[in-house]
């Protein structure tokens, strides 16, 4: 029966709820199917399904199912698009009543953040918010890693009794799923009838898009990120100076947005913002809060530049540059100007 | 003997005025000294938080509380921008001659926006003849046709650029002995014949604008006439004690704990000889000195304030506060400085402002030597 | 329309300031919280800011809830110094370690104490556990409207609400009616400071403590064993990298970080 923990030895099903986002998935969608089809494989033979509601989303669905959900419950309606938790969290809680799958997912986005605690409440089931990781016991309990006090304690966190066991998951923080060899079935719902009976009391009327400016974040190569002692928005321009030589994305840490001296909240790296994994991170008067290193934890080489020889970023960083940014950026500019330019350039010297 | 303690209502205050200060005065605090600039804008804000007339009763358009609240403000304010607490300081002059001595018509007509920060106020007394011997003025008020006639020209005065109400004092005769009376008059700067004049440009306390007065054929109506002709002296000094000493003390008190608390954070981050600065018992004893100036000015402040708020004279525990406050400032300001070694000595480091606003405030207020004169008076006597 | 009543939940949180403090009790494995200051949680001074911005508008009531244990509850005063007509603090020893389902639990029953009521406004996240569910649960549990994310108010004094809530890349327009929980963002506005004038008046604001039992809500919905999340292990992430310094004048460094963004393949 639904909402209660299963005997030992049945296997429920893994589901994730994806996301339309303006014609495509949110990358988030991908991230945590994979994380679904990691836990399905390592707990052993356990489904995994895909949720999406929407409009038009057909093809969207097919993409879920190619990249390796058993079943994909599709939910497409124009009712449904926009967004809305109220006829969201109707379909989804019928279905999952429906359904009783074990584990459900969500991604932490906006709508996400809203989604899954309304269909938490009307199941009156647990939900862990914006996981940073996330374990499946093979008798199937899922395990929540969790962060709090700005990233400085990691908690795990259960749901015993109650099911589905419910988690949203931080964007970014795991990548998309490999290839896959299987490929699932996609489900047509009936979204009148899911929708029957709900008292529908928002009206989404319109929706914005507005491109960030800039290199995004997600996905770039290099990020070139600044932090609290960079000390106002003449010097910040530095830092964007050398994001653009390097065709880079340009990162703050809360200090800084909070100064007003950044593009804006889409820049932020940190346990409340973004999570980024570039090749190179090049961080400069950044203190090094755990809020900020939780977000480039998995960046490849992280450079940081700090005039305080004892800043604690230098312990999460792999190589460290004490000295003002302000001697280092333009001087670094330069140099990569000249090796652009296919100038010669000091010969580098060997990165062990 | 109980401690001194504030009350609940009092902390809650200190809150609320430190998190204003800290949002929006510390960050531009660098910038208004380097500019000696005063930010209207700032000020505006103040008045609707209630600073500008903390003092004033709620009919008139103040907070209606009392010295001690007043103190912690300028306390609060003087820990980042001494030249700012001291434009409110000197504008709590005005509005405090006028509360204490003047016509209900004329507190009706001034106080509301006094009180509210619309307008801000002075008081000018001080002339190039008469400063620490203030029986030295020469401007004078004249009576002709109904009117009062000023002449004169103040300098030294804070808020000279700034105030849309003035309060002066000139001479208006003589008294039984022979010797000079004044009288204290509201001048509002739109008046003919007033205007500001030089600006001057200070070594401290830049926040604030400072500079003469200059009154030339100044006609003002019998309704100007503040506290009853003959007065004025007596006015004065009293407000000098009561608003103008008190509020230095604070203000001196503010740079004190300014100097202790950068102080500490620079001992504890520094890194010599492979340990914080901290742990050198030299560097220990001065960031003592400061923290037992801090307690000592501290307590000699406020028990000041709560004496005369008690309906005390007060005379020499205001002057010994004001003396000790600012030139506490002075010591912990260089002890600060040289226990910041180089960094001390670079503006993008605070400290110097400090030791420049410290100066400054001796001779705001009644010089330390004055503040001796007054506390050995009242003791020899 | 005599004005809305407007109820604001706010929650004390350990001053952000001060997380460096935090510990984690060896013996226990518990969180060591001792010695760290509450302050008003962020998020929730912009949903005051609003409320009070409606109550200036139409007039009405502002009432403050929060849960939280009594010693926090001058915390509020705080809150009240910068607005709104009184403060429900929700106080029991039941009510420890409820989950954020336990906690809008409780939250709604506090509200119904004292509804009727046209809007509840909430700051989206709170600074500590920072999980955005309160909001859209208690607007589940009071059975109205409910929207996260609110980065734009507007409301009609019949009581129709337009809101615009933060996307990814961009926002949405929604149209609704009171009564709703709103949680809003910090972007929508900017809080006020706290006059003189507020500290005073806020010495005079009731502050009522409700438990458990006035509130009527059974034990097994509320606190540990009302809560469906389980807390286990707590440990401190640790982020360590080699650290290794780069030696040398700056040019030198400069020198260093070319070689490895040159290794890394990301310079050209």
């Amino acid at each position: 029966m639904t909402g209660v923990a299963k005997a030992a030895g049945r296997k429920g099903a893994i589901w994730i709820v994806a996301e339309q986002a303006g014609g495509k998935l949110a990358p988030v969608s991908l991230e945590i199917l994979g994380q679904a089809l990691r836990m399905a494989r390592e707990a052993g033979e356990c489904e995994v399904a895909a949720v999406l509601v929407g409009k038009d989303a057909g093809g969207l669905a097919s993409v879920l199912a190619a990249c390796g959900a058993d079943k994909v419950f599709l939910a497409d309606d124009p009712q449904l698009s926009p967004y809305q938790n109220d006829t969201h969290g109707a379909v989804l809680t019928r279905l999952i009543a429906r359904e009783d799958p074990e584990v459900v997912l969500f991604g932490a986005t906006a709508c996400g953040e809203e989604l899954a605690p309304t269909v938490a409440a009307r199941l009156d089931t647990g939900l862990g918010a914006h996981c940073t990781d996330l374990d499946l016991s093979a008798g199937g309990l899922l395990m929540m890693g969790v962060l709090g006090f700005g990233g400085r304690v990691h908690t795990e966190m259960f749901c015993p009794a109650r099911r589905p066991q419910m988690a949203s998951v931080k964007p970014g923080m795991f990548q998309p799923p490999p290839r896959a060899e299987r490929k699932g079935a996609v489900v047509r719902e009936d979204a009148a009838a899911l929708l029957e009976g709900e008292r529908i009391r928002l009206r989404a009327v319109k929706v914005v898009w507005k491109e960030p400016e800039g290199v995004p974040l997600e996905g770039a190569e290099v990020v070139v990120a600044g932090g609290f002692g960079i000390g106002g928005k003449e010097p910040w321009a530095l830092l964007e100076d050398l994001a653009r030589e390097l065709s880079g994305a340009v990162g703050c840490t809360r200090p800084a947005l909070d100064e007003g001296w950044t593009s804006g909240e889409h820049t932020m790296i940190g346990t409340s913002g973004k999570t980024v994994r570039p090749k190179v991170y090049l961080g400069f008067g950044i203190s090094g809060s755990p809020h900020h290193t939780v977000g480039i934890k998995d960046a490849g080489v992280i450079v940081s530049v700090n005039s305080d020889p004892r800043a604690p970023v230098f312990e999460s960083s792999d190589y460290c540059v004490v000295s003002d940014f302000r001697k280092i950026v333009p001087a670094l500019i330069r140099e990569i100007r000249k090796v652009k330019g296919g100038g010669v350039g000091e010969p580098a010297p060997s990165v062990a | 003997m109980a401690e001194l303690k504030f009350t609940q209502q009092q902390e809650m205050l200190r809150k609320a005025v430190r998190e204003f200060v800290e949002k929006e005065v510390k960050p531009v605090a660098a910038r208004l000294d380097a500019e000696s600039r005063f930010p209207m804008d700032i000020f505006v804000k103040m008045g609707k938080l209630g600073f500008a007339g903390v003092f004033v009763p709620r009919q008139y358009g103040g907070a209606g509380l009392g010295m001690t609240e007043r103190a912690i403000i300028l306390e609060e304010l003087g820990r980042h921008a001494a030249g700012l607490a001291m434009a409110l300081m000197t504008h709590h002059l005005g509005v405090d001659a006028i509360l204490s001595y003047g016509t209900e018509e004329q507190k009706k007509k001034y106080l509301p926006d006094l009180a509210s920060g619309r307008k801000i106020s002075g008081l000018a007394v001080t002339e190039p003849t008469g400063g620490s011997d203030v029986a030295g003025q020469l401007a004078t008020a004249v009576r002709e046709n109904g009117n009062w006639v000023i002449n004169g020209r103040k300098c030294f005065i804070t808020n000279s650029s700034n105030a849309e109400v003035n309060v002066i004092t000139a001479r208006t005769g003589e008294d039984a002995k022979g010797r000079p009376a004044f009288s204290a008059f509201i001048v509002e700067n739109a008046v003919e014949g007033f205007s500001p004049g030089r600006e001057e440009d200070k070594v401290g306390l830049r926040g604030s604008s400072t500079g003469d007065l200059l009154m030339n054929g100044c006609k003002v109506g019998d309704a100007s006439l503040l506290g009853g002709e003959g007065n004025g002296m007596k006015m004065a000094l009293s407000l000098f004690t009561k608003i103008g000493r008190t509020g230095m003390a604070a203000i001196g008190l503010g740079i004190i704990r300014a100097c202790l608390e950068d102080g500490v954070k620079f001992a504890r981050e520094r890194v010599l000889y492979g340990k914080p600065l901290s742990k050198l018992q030299a560097i220990q004893f001065e960031i003592a000195r400061t923290r037992i100036d801090y307690e000592a000015a501290r307590l000699l402040t406020y028990n000041a304030v709560g004496l005369k708020e008690g309906g005390a004279g007060a005379d020499a525990e205001i002057a010994a506060a004001k003396y000790f406050a600012t030139e506490g400032a002075v010591r912990a300001a260089k002890r600060t400085m040289d226990l910041m070694g180089g960094y001390g000595v670079i503006n993008e480091y605070p400290v110097g402002r400090y030791m420049r606003d410290a100066l400054t405030t001796i001779s705001c207020g009644g010089t330390s030597h004055i503040m001796q004169i007054i506390v050995a008076g009242q003791t020899l006597n | 329309m005599s004005g809305f009543h407007i109820v604001v939940l706010v929650k004390p949180v350990p001053d952000p300031g001060c997380y460096d403090r935090v510990e984690i009790d060896p013996a226990t494995g518990v969180l060591a919280r001792q010695g760290m200051p509450s302050v008003l949680n962020p998020s929730d001074r912009h949903a005051l800011e609003e409320a009070l911005a409606l109550q200036e508008r139409f007039g009405g009531r502002v009432t403050l809830v929060s849960m939280t244990p009594e010693s926090s509850a001058e915390t509020l005063r705080e809150a009240l110094a910068m607005g709104g007509d009184e403060a429900v603090v929700l106080s029991d020893r039941a009510f420890a370690g409820s989950d954020s389902l336990a906690t809008s639990r409780v939250l709604a029953a506090g509200i119904a104490k004292v509804a009727p009521f046209d809007l509840v406004l909430a700051g989206n996240e709170s600074a500590d556990g920072g999980t955005v569910h309160v909001p859209s649960q208690v607007g589940e549990l009071l059975g109205v409207a409910h929207l996260a994310n609110v980065i734009r108010l507007e409301v009609d004094p019949d009581g129709s609400v337009r809101a615009r809530t933060r996307i990814e890349n961009g926002y949405v327009e929604v149209e609704a009616a009171l009564p709703m929980v709103l949680g809003v963002r910090r972007e929508i506005n900017s809080p006020r400071y706290t006059s003189l004038m507020g500290v005073i008046a806020s010495q005079g604001k009731p502050i009522r403590v409700l438990g458990a039992e006035d509130l009527g809500v059974g034990r097994s919905g509320v606190g540990m064993e009302g809560s469906n999340m389980r807390p286990g292990k707590l440990s401190r992430p640790g982020y360590r990298r080699k650290g290794e310094r780069v030696k040398g004048d700056p040019e030198e460094a400069v020198s260093r970080i070319v070689g490895i963004l040159r290794a890394e393949g990301v310079l050209g």
